[in-house]
């Protein structure tokens, strides 16, 4: 009997990808790139961004906008040798690191870059996956150039309209060389993804494998219109109540005040005039918790969101696990991301079963999940991109809403306690306690 | 009705529609009745659509010949089953198909158009109807823009959705080879055939202009699949599923094998997670044997009917994170095969049903068995996955299956191979939870033009107590069959023939030749539809 096998072959080994951003500053090329690296290690995906910007840093840390100018011998010369010192990192990286999706994000704004790229990651085997944002929306770039200004490290400690201006100055040098991708027809042999106008259009070519098509569709997904997304936990349940795990118990009577107090807690955090669409799972709890919610919220009950199965311990307290499955609870505590219950699941399973969730996530506007402790952990690590030694471990209290914005880089969290109160089901390594409390600070 | 916007997919590769004679362009589409879809149907709601699409009317658009492909399960509206239904014998003027016809053609168009339009609503409206498809050429960018207006004062949204093909050799191909079995044609010289069809053509192609509508949803798939364009869409949901269904096109003529997992120690539990019995270790071996032997008889048999003599393709095998199912692939890992685990290829879960009898069950919860009986697709017994549920669970699985290069075997519990063959040869959704898949055969689907068929290869030497269906599956009361037979003709009803099926073969081991089955229901029905140009 061997409780952990979990994993193996879950992932696309044979596929090594490049995914090579292209297109002028100021397009969400890094913002694009993050998002893609955060899903893909969510998934165990090994993946990496390599930032050109930070390896030309070493060199010149804060260039003026000549240095941009493709006449400038010393600036070429320096962001050639920038951009090779990254793409012999990543390949290192695909070598000894075993990495799958290496990201190499920069502007690759010419043929002859993308070639060089092309030859020179091709040439090991790896697929080259170019991923082009195109825009000229001037709205858009002004606000991905007030972004820049305040945030990005070339421009630190300097005056903003100066940086505004400068960095204006760069993009101009940039467009002076830029071709879009296959614009002369001559590229039609290149795997690309290009994206005009935050997906206003998308033009897809010769995707060729899954992995690839799971990449592209992903970034479809994206969106950047403002929202957020709300995580409740269900009201204390009658199995919280007992110390037990997993059922589908009812309510107990706090759990049922929570259900009552929870369109007032979510009118707080929403306001009144956003719709919002409620995700359940389809267990009971869930299902009762959310039922005093407006009527005029749309309701979708998803089996995926259902809580992690503990199989044969399903119902139990710690203290009957560790009394009847000794090494599977100390098992469980080595190494909780990946255990899977016997005849249950592991949270490396519920990520698997919850991928679609996520981008379903990326692509709706304003969702509140109500579900259970070990989802709202997984959903949460996507976010907030939690480890996955760290996110099983993650305190989530009942009865308290959570609310994630995402943001260009990252997601901002608020929470909003229903101040009802509830027993504590967050558990520390090696405790068989019914209620351990409190739980450490760290948590939502 | 339930929710649908099933993806299915149509096999079509250009690569492989090169070397197919009988390759289908047109959307591969089942049954109209109500109660039948599709598996891997991504979720239902409340209120019985997809909310956040809406109703939507997917318009096709291109050129006859020009492989418009898409398998979207749902209610396909052929113009030209109208056009042959309105007109006797499927006779139109001679200058139907001209830009330019007659006012007497083109009043005939109008009441065909009409006609086939009205249904629509009518089925969008009033039969809880989702997604449309309307299958017409649409040529013109001042018709789409006119279709779209229209649709959308009955409140319904359009997606367009073009194949657009500038290879010549895409072009030819189709022509020979898909439209000359059209109707229309029909017991004509192929020649002639082939040379009134490419007239037709040619007629339409000075007025037929490739979308470039700015304000329209449109996505347009670029010679058969190599590129997308994909326009605005603002009901992203379905626009993007669409997208990424026909992305993951890619069907050589790889082989998919199926195959249970062997019997456990603990075969009624669920939760259990048992290692295999003796018995299942031998059947794993059996199994192992078989397939590998017949691999290697049908590249013998390829070979001797003037095929290539090539190495065969490899093989992969696909295993649940259950033990019984990487315990019945271990023979293959150990001559080096590559084995990859899936935990969504688990079992269906059984729920509250674990261990239990039927009797008890229906003691217990008769409700839930009344509902479940009037749809064993769709209910839910308490803590239990449906049918339903599993097919969505699998869909991330039946994707990857799509993109799949490697022949693959699947070896998994029955209620996911049920789920995964009903996706592959088209199975009503009703007569998926009674699908059989006796131990001692492994089915193997090749893809083929229409239809996928699947061979059904016997394992010789099995203990019968281990090859009926499996007692690992929900034991729940499925109504029983109403006389009508499942789209699998003819398989055998084990377990009540088994016994003496397997006394014969021990006496005297026979080697079954394969049996070939193809989902004839599908077939004629698909080809009926194959070509509409109107």
């Amino acid at each position: 009997m061997a409780p952990r096998m979990n994993g193996v072959g879950i992932m696309p080994e044979d596929t090594r990808i490049c995914v090579v951003m292209v297109g002028l500053p100021a397009r969400g090329k890094s913002y694009i790139a993050q998002k893609a690296q955060r899903y893909l290690k969510w998934l165990s995906i090994p993946a990496k961004t390599f930032n050109v910007g930070n390896y030309r840093r070493n060199d010149a840390p804060h260039p003026s906008a000549d240095f941009f100018d493709t006449n400038n011998p010393e600036g070429e010369r320096k962001r050639r040798a920038a951009a090779e010192a990254a793409v012999s990192d990543m390949l290192k990286w695909f070598k000894e690191e075993g990495g799958v999706v290496g990201i190499l994000d920069a502007t690759n704004s010419t043929k002859e870059r993308r070639k060089w790229v092309l030859d020179k990651v091709g040439r090991e085997g790896i697929e080259v996956l170019f991923v082009e944002s195109k825009c000229d929306d001037e709205e858009l770039i002004m606000a991905n150039i007030r972004d820049v200004k305040t945030s990005s490290p070339d421009y630190v400690g300097q005056d903003p309209e100066k940086a505004a201006q400068d960095f204006r100055e760069r993009i101009r040098h940039y467009e002076k060389v830029y071709k879009s991708i296959n614009e002369d027809g001559d590229e039609d042999d290149l795997t690309y993804l290009k994206i005009m106008n935050v997906g206003r259009k998308v033009f897809i070519n010769r995707i060729q494998d899954y992995l690839q098509s799971r990449i592209v569709y992903f970034l479809m997904n994206l969106h950047i219109r403002p929202r957020s997304v709300w995580l409740s936990r269900h009201g204390e349940s009658v199995l919280n109540l007992e110390g037990r795990i997993g059922g589908d118990s009812e309510l107990s009577h706090r759990g049922e005040e929570y259900a009552r107090k929870l369109p007032e807690l979510v009118r707080e955090s929403v306001g009144d005039d956003r719709p919002l669409t409620v995700w359940t799972s389809t267990l009971k709890r869930t299902i009762a918790t959310a039922r005093y919610l407006p009527k005029h919220y749309n309701q979708l009950q998803w089996k995926a969101l259902d809580e992690l199965d503990a199989g044969v311990c399903d119902g139990m307290t710690y203290q009957e696990i560790a009394d009847r499955y000794p090494e599977d609870f100390q098992a469980r505590d080595e190494d909780k991301y990946n255990y899977r219950y016997r005849g249950g699941e592991s949270y490396r399973d519920v990520v698997i079963r919850l991928e679609p969730i996520i981008m379903e996530l990326e692509r709706s506007e304003d969702i509140l999940i109500i579900s259970h402790q070990a989802v709202i952990r997984c959903i949460y690590a996507y976010f907030m991109q939690k480890s996955q030694e760290e996110s099983p471990w993650v305190p989530v209290p009942l009865h308290t809403l959570i609310k994630l914005t995402p943001r260009a880089y990252g997601t901002e969290v608020q929470t909003y306690k229903a101040n009802i109160k509830a027993v504590s089901t967050w558990r520390g390594k090696g405790s068989t306690a019914k209620h351990e409390d409190p739980a450490p600070d760290g948590g939502i | 009705m339930d929710t649908l916007l099933t993806a299915e997919i149509a096999a079509n590769s250009p690569r492989y529609r090169r070397r197919s004679s009988t390759f289908i362009d047109g959307i591969h589409d089942v049954s109209d009745d109500q109660g039948q879809m599709a598996p891997a149907q991504l979720y239902s709601t409340m209120s019985g659509r997809l909310f956040h699409s809406g109703r939507i009317a997917i318009i096709m658009v291109g050129l006859p010949a020009r492989g418009k492909t898409l398998g979207v399960k749902t209610r396909v509206f052929h113009l030209g089953d109208y056009r042959r239904a309105t007109v006797p014998g499927g006779k139109v003027p001679e200058d139907y198909f001209y830009p330019n016809a007659s006012p007497a053609s083109q009043m005939l168009r109008q009441k065909i158009l009409k006609k086939c339009r009205e249904d629509i609503y009518a089925w969008l409206n009033h039969e809880n109807g989702q997604v449309a498809i309307y299958d017409a050429v649409n040529p013109t960018a001042a018709g789409r823009r006119a279709l779209a207006k229209e649709f959308a004062n009955h409140d319904v949204q359009t997606l367009f959705i073009e194949s657009y093909v500038d290879d010549p050799e895409i072009l030819k191909e189709n022509a020979r080879n898909v439209k000359i079995s059209s109707p229309d044609f029909h017991g004509m010289d192929p020649d002639e055939a082939a040379k009134q069809y490419l007239k037709r053509i040619e007629t339409k192609i000075p007025v037929f202009e490739t979308m470039n509508e700015e304000e329209l949803n449109y996505v347009k798939m670029i010679n058969a699949g190599q590129s997308f364009f994909y326009n605005n869409v603002s009901f992203n949901y379905l626009s993007h599923r669409i997208v990424f269904y026909l992305t993951n096109l890619h069907i050589k003529s790889r082989r998919t094998f199926f195959a249970r997992a062997g019997t456990t120690t603990d075969e009624d539990s669920y939760k259990a997670d048992a290692p295999l019995s003796e018995e299942g270790r031998h059947y794993a071996r059996k199994m192992a044997e078989t397939l590998l032997r017949h691999r290697e008889q049908e590249r013998l048999a390829s070979i001797a009917n003037g095929g290539p003599d090539v190495p065969l393709r490899p093989l992969t095998v696909w295993t649940s994170t259950r033990l019984r199912t990487v315990q019945t692939a271990e023979p293959l890992k150990e001559m080096g095969f590559k084995v990859r685990q899936r935990s969504q290829m688990s079992q269906i879960n059984p729920g509250v049903c674990e261990k239990l009898s039927e009797r008890a069950i229906r003691a217990l919860y008769p409700e839930e068995v009344e509902k479940h009986e009037r749809d064993p697709y769709h209910h839910r017994y308490p803590r239990a996955e449906s049918y339903h549920d599993l097919a969505v669970r699998l869909e991330p699985i039946i994707l990857e299956l799509e993109r799949e290069q490697n022949d693959l075997l699947i070896i998994a519990h029955e209620s996911v191979l049920r789920v995964l063959y009903a996706y592959l040869m088209h199975c009503s959704t009703m007569d998926i939870p009674k699908l059989k898949f006796p131990r001692d055969e492994i089915i193997e689907i090749i893809p083929a033009a229409y239809q996928n068929e699947a061979k059904r290869i016997h394992i010789p030497g099995l203990d019968p107590k281990t090859i009926p269906s499996s007692p690992e599956d929900i034991r729940i009361p499925v109504p029983s069959p109403s006389g009508q037979a499942t789209p699998v003709p003819a398989m055998p009803n084990l377990p009540e023939s088994a016994a003496a099926n397997v006394e014969e073969e021990q006496a005297a081991p026979v080697q079954h030749p394969p049996e070939k089955i193809v989902n004839t229901a599908v077939k004629d029905m698909v080809s009926d539809k194959v070509t509409d140009e109107d």
